[in-house]
């Protein structure tokens, strides 16, 4: 990251992936490239944490939307209407296998890295809004919480891990920008559920995705693709 | 039942077979007409072709108009289930559609949509695939299939939108059930009936573990062969897991499912494992063994209550000691209660000594008490104390064990301290009543007897010569008498002294020490009042030569130093007091004893008078009993010869000089 100039930047790059590369089949603990002062962690561990936090958010956005869907929404079919609508549509995120296996390792990272960023203002709004319910329902509240931390700890890892294996990458600020807000505090009830329904159901998807993108990098930069 | 193919007979038939038709009753009456007007009307067609397309039309509207009419046969089809086994492709199923006996209406159709931004309009596009997941179904392989991207899907027949579903794939994830179960042995227990074995599979092969794509659970169950119910274990990650704990003479059954870990919807079982343990031994236990847990909570109780109930009721201080520790009392630091209540007064006395809280304060003013230092480990102090005890009477020598103090206890039950003896007693000998009340008495009176200097017997004579002339000189002399203790108890003493006296027999081999009372201006010594007769006719004349001496002597000291006597003596020039052969007038002498003085003074002349019967009084004593500051009983045997050397100050002894003089 501190390097600048261009000559070096490809050079350092691939002398770094490549250094990785094979560390990769010499030790199955890579140690931190360049030999950074402050990795203190192997990138196992780093995986390991991530991939424990991305299951543990995902439970509770699946718990929390079928919670919430059993208690305003059932029947009501809005699976029907509510599809493909969220915010981080617009980010290209591969969807199958073969997709996931196409994309490099470091876009990949940083497409994860750009959905959690995404998600971070969506979700400190839903807490307040969800706080601020007039019965406001304890268990999606304390899990929407929940959510939010661990989401932003997963952040945290996600991009120290980016910094360990692609040192040069810069921040980007790329994530998408929801706007679904005013929505969330509709006066009509109907349409008030079907933002929060809409909500809930795009953040069990993306929660499904960020889990399997990082098994996939897991396996495929700790283990080299042999789990 | 309503049958349509009847009608399709000729008219005549038809008309014939109307008759004989046994339809239903009731309701069916209303289509019976309905069909017989059509029938009668499609007589101007007549063409079977047309008259079976409108009689199918009449019993589709007579079925719609009376749904009661349905069949279980013809059903509409319905979704199943949808489901990707390896979250690649998947596949949707639905039931078929029955029609007894009428054409297929038509072909069902899936139509499918991808609700994607990108794509803009809903495009229902048709199932790519009927075939490969067997009948009624629509497989979508992965090119078709986007994970996270919601699919409806829809079946059509007739044209006519049967079924709607929408879902993702993700949500429809059930993995296959796993492959090749095989389990090996671990362990056989001792006994030959248990034994463990360890249960091996493999992932379903279509899911993609090693890029981590999918990950697995297991859940494996287990049954005996003749149960019916499954024993399951918790889900597992790994591949294989031990089964404990298994009986030899059973067989068993185990199947494994999986699961995707993030769903909740379990595959398929897998092929059921029979496992058929080896036996080892010949016999096999029919019956478990069950641990007594009963009679080991029965008998722990019932032992448990008895322990209790001897410890509660038994007479053992020490045992009940220990369950229930009594509360301690407090305690003077020193003092036992129980030696006060066992009668140790000696121990009593000695703490009570040693605190320094009840030394009384009566020998602190006297400085020549602490230059008395004795000895009282010395053998002759226990010679001495045995003759101390035959002198007193039994009583006595109990009162006197009694005491805490050693053998200046004897001492302090000489003349002197009257007090300290009654305190003593009343101290220490609490369970002694009465007896208490007379003892000091007694002991005082014998304690006189010790003054009264028993071999000084043969002054006793004369001193009862001149009772009358020696009795206020006597009297006055005590009460100048320096006993600052025992001024109340002088008189006690006095009359003791008297009672003691009618029995001189009994003191006849005890030593005695007089004390002196007065000084004869003739130089004799006046002792006191029991020993007036001891002193004899001598001392009678020197009476009126004591009141001389008497004024100088006033002091409160008991001991009469040679000096202090001599002064007096010179007044009566006949009485010589030093003589070289008695050299009785030592400075260590406490006691001048009358037959000192008087065989001295009368050397010359009266030393016939020395009771011949009498013993020869020695001139000088030594220190018999040590009474600790109050004063000392002098001893009567015969001493050596002090040397001049032992002149030392008035009435002071140290311990050295009187270690010299004992022999």
């Amino acid at each position: 990251m501190n390097i600048e100039a261009s000559p070096w930047k490809g050079s350092l790059l691939l002398l770094l992936v490549s250094n990785l590369l094979l560390w990769q089949s010499v030790t199955p603990l890579p140690v931190c490239p360049g030999g950074a002062v402050r990795c203190q962690v192997t990138l196992r561990d780093l995986f390991d944490r991530a991939v424990v936090l991305s299951h543990y958010i995902h439970n509770l956005s699946s718990e929390m939307f079928s919670e919430f869907d059993k208690r305003y929404t059932q029947g009501r079919g809005f699976i029907s209407k509510a599809l493909n609508s969220c915010h981080t549509s617009s980010l290209a995120t591969p969807e199958d296998k073969e997709q996931a296996q196409q994309i490099s390792q470091k876009d990949f990272l940083s497409l994860i890295v750009s959905i959690l960023r995404s998600w971070n203002e969506p979700l400190y709004h839903l807490v307040t809004e969800v706080r601020g319910m007039q019965e406001a329902p304890e268990a999606i509240l304390s899990k929407a919480i929940e959510i939010e931390e661990q989401s932003k700890r997963l952040l945290e890892g996600m991009e120290l891990i980016l910094s360990q294996v692609h040192p040069e990458t810069r921040e980007n600020a790329v994530y998408s920008v929801w706007s679904g807000l005013p929505s969330l505090q509709m006066a009509d009830e109907e349409s008030r559920l079907f933002a929060y329904y809409n909500l809930l159901h795009c953040l069990r998807r993306d929660s499904h995705k960020i889990d399997n993108y990082l098994k996939l990098l897991k396996c495929r930069i700790v283990h080299d693709n042999n789990c | 039942m309503f049958q349509i193919s009847s009608y399709v007979q000729p008219s005549e038939q038809y008309k014939n077979s109307f008759l004989l038709w046994h339809g239903p009753t009731g309701m069916d009456l209303w289509q019976l007409l309905l069909t017989l007007a059509l029938a009668g009307s499609s007589d101007a067609f007549s063409g079977r072709e047309t008259t079976a397309a409108i009689l199918s039309r009449v019993s589709q509207s007579l079925l719609s108009v009376n749904p009661g009419l349905k069949t279980n046969s013809s059903k509409k089809p319905k979704f199943t289930k949808c489901r990707s086994p390896e979250l690649e492709t998947f596949s949707c199923h639905w039931t078929d559609a029955v029609h007894h006996g009428l054409k297929n209406p038509g072909p069902i159709q899936l139509f499918y949509t991808r609700r994607n931004a990108q794509e803009g309009t809903q495009e229902w596009k048709e199932c790519p695939d009927y075939v490969s997941a067997g009948e009624n179904s629509c497989y979508f392989n992965s090119s078709f299939t986007s994970i996270w991207i919601p699919y409806c899907i829809k079946l059509t027949s007739n044209g006519g939108t049967v079924d709607e579903k929408c879902f993702s794939v993700n949500q429809i994830v059930q993995p296959d059930p796993p492959i090749a179960l095989n389990w090996t042995l671990l362990n056989i227990s001792l006994t030959g009936v248990h034994a463990d074995i360890q249960v091996r599979w493999e992932a379903p092969p279509n899911a993609d573990i090693q890029k981590g794509w999918m990950v697995l659970e297991y859940e494996l169950q287990y049954k005996e062969v003749n149960e019916t119910q499954w024993k399951m274990m918790d889900p597992i990650l790994s591949t294989s897991v031990p089964l404990y704990s298994l009986r030899v003479d059973k067989e068993y059954e185990v199947r494994v499912r999986s699961k995707q870990r993030k769903s909740e919807n379990y595959g398929e079982f897998s092929e059921v494992l029979y496992v058929k343990l080896p036996q080892m031994s010949q016999f096999t236990c029919e019956e478990d063994f069950y641990f007594p847990w009963l009679l080991i909570i029965i008998f722990g109780i019932s032992g448990l209550t008895v322990m209790l109930f001897v410890f509660l009721f038994s007479k053992q201080q020490r045992i009940k000691m220990l369950i229930l520790p009594p509360v301690p009392v407090p305690k003077i630091k020193g003092i036992d209660p129980d030696l006060l209540k066992e009668g140790k007064l000696e121990e009593v006395n000695t703490i009570l000594a040693i605190h320094d809280s009840c030394k009384p304060e009566f020998h602190s003013d006297d400085s020549w008490v602490e230059f008395i230092e004795l000895d009282i480990e010395d053998p002759d102090e226990k010679t001495e104390g045995s003759d101390t005890d035959r002198l007193l009477s039994s009583d006595h020598e109990k009162s006197h064990s009694n005491l805490g103090v050693k053998d200046g206890d004897s001492g302090r039950t000489s003349c002197y301290e009257p007090d300290m003896l009654e305190t003593d007693f009343n101290a220490s000998d609490i369970h002694d009543g009465t007896s208490q009340v007379v003892q000091p008495q007694r002991l005082k009176g014998e304690a006189d007897l010790l003054c009264l200097d028993q071999k000084n017997q043969n002054n006793s004579p004369y001193h009862d010569a001149c009772p009358a002339i020696h009795q206020p000189s006597v009297i006055q002399a005590e009460k100048n008498k320096p006993q600052p203790l025992l001024t109340d108890g002088a008189e006690s003493t006095h009359q003791a002294a008297h009672i003691q006296l009618s029995n001189p027999s009994s003191l006849a081999n005890i030593d005695f020490y007089a004390q002196v009372s007065d000084i004869t201006p003739a130089g004799s010594v006046v002792l006191s009042p029991g020993q007036k007769n001891k002193a004899g006719v001598s001392q009678c004349d020197m009476h009126p030569e004591v009141s001389l001496c008497q004024a100088n002597f006033i002091m409160d000291n008991a001991y009469f130093c040679e000096a202090d006597a001599k002064k007096c003596i010179p007044v009566a020039p006949h009485i010589k007091v030093e003589s070289h052969t008695e050299p009785s007038f030592n400075q260590e002498d406490i006691y001048i004893t009358t037959e000192s003085l008087t065989t001295t003074s009368g050397r010359p002349g009266t030393a016939e008078h020395v009771p011949g019967s009498e013993m020869p009084v020695p001139d000088y004593t030594s220190i018999h009993i040590v009474q600790s500051p109050q004063g000392l009983i002098l001893n009567a045997t015969a001493l050596p010869l002090p040397d001049k050397e032992f002149l030392s100050s008035c009435g002071y002894v140290s311990t050295d000089q009187l270690n010299k003089i004992m022999p």
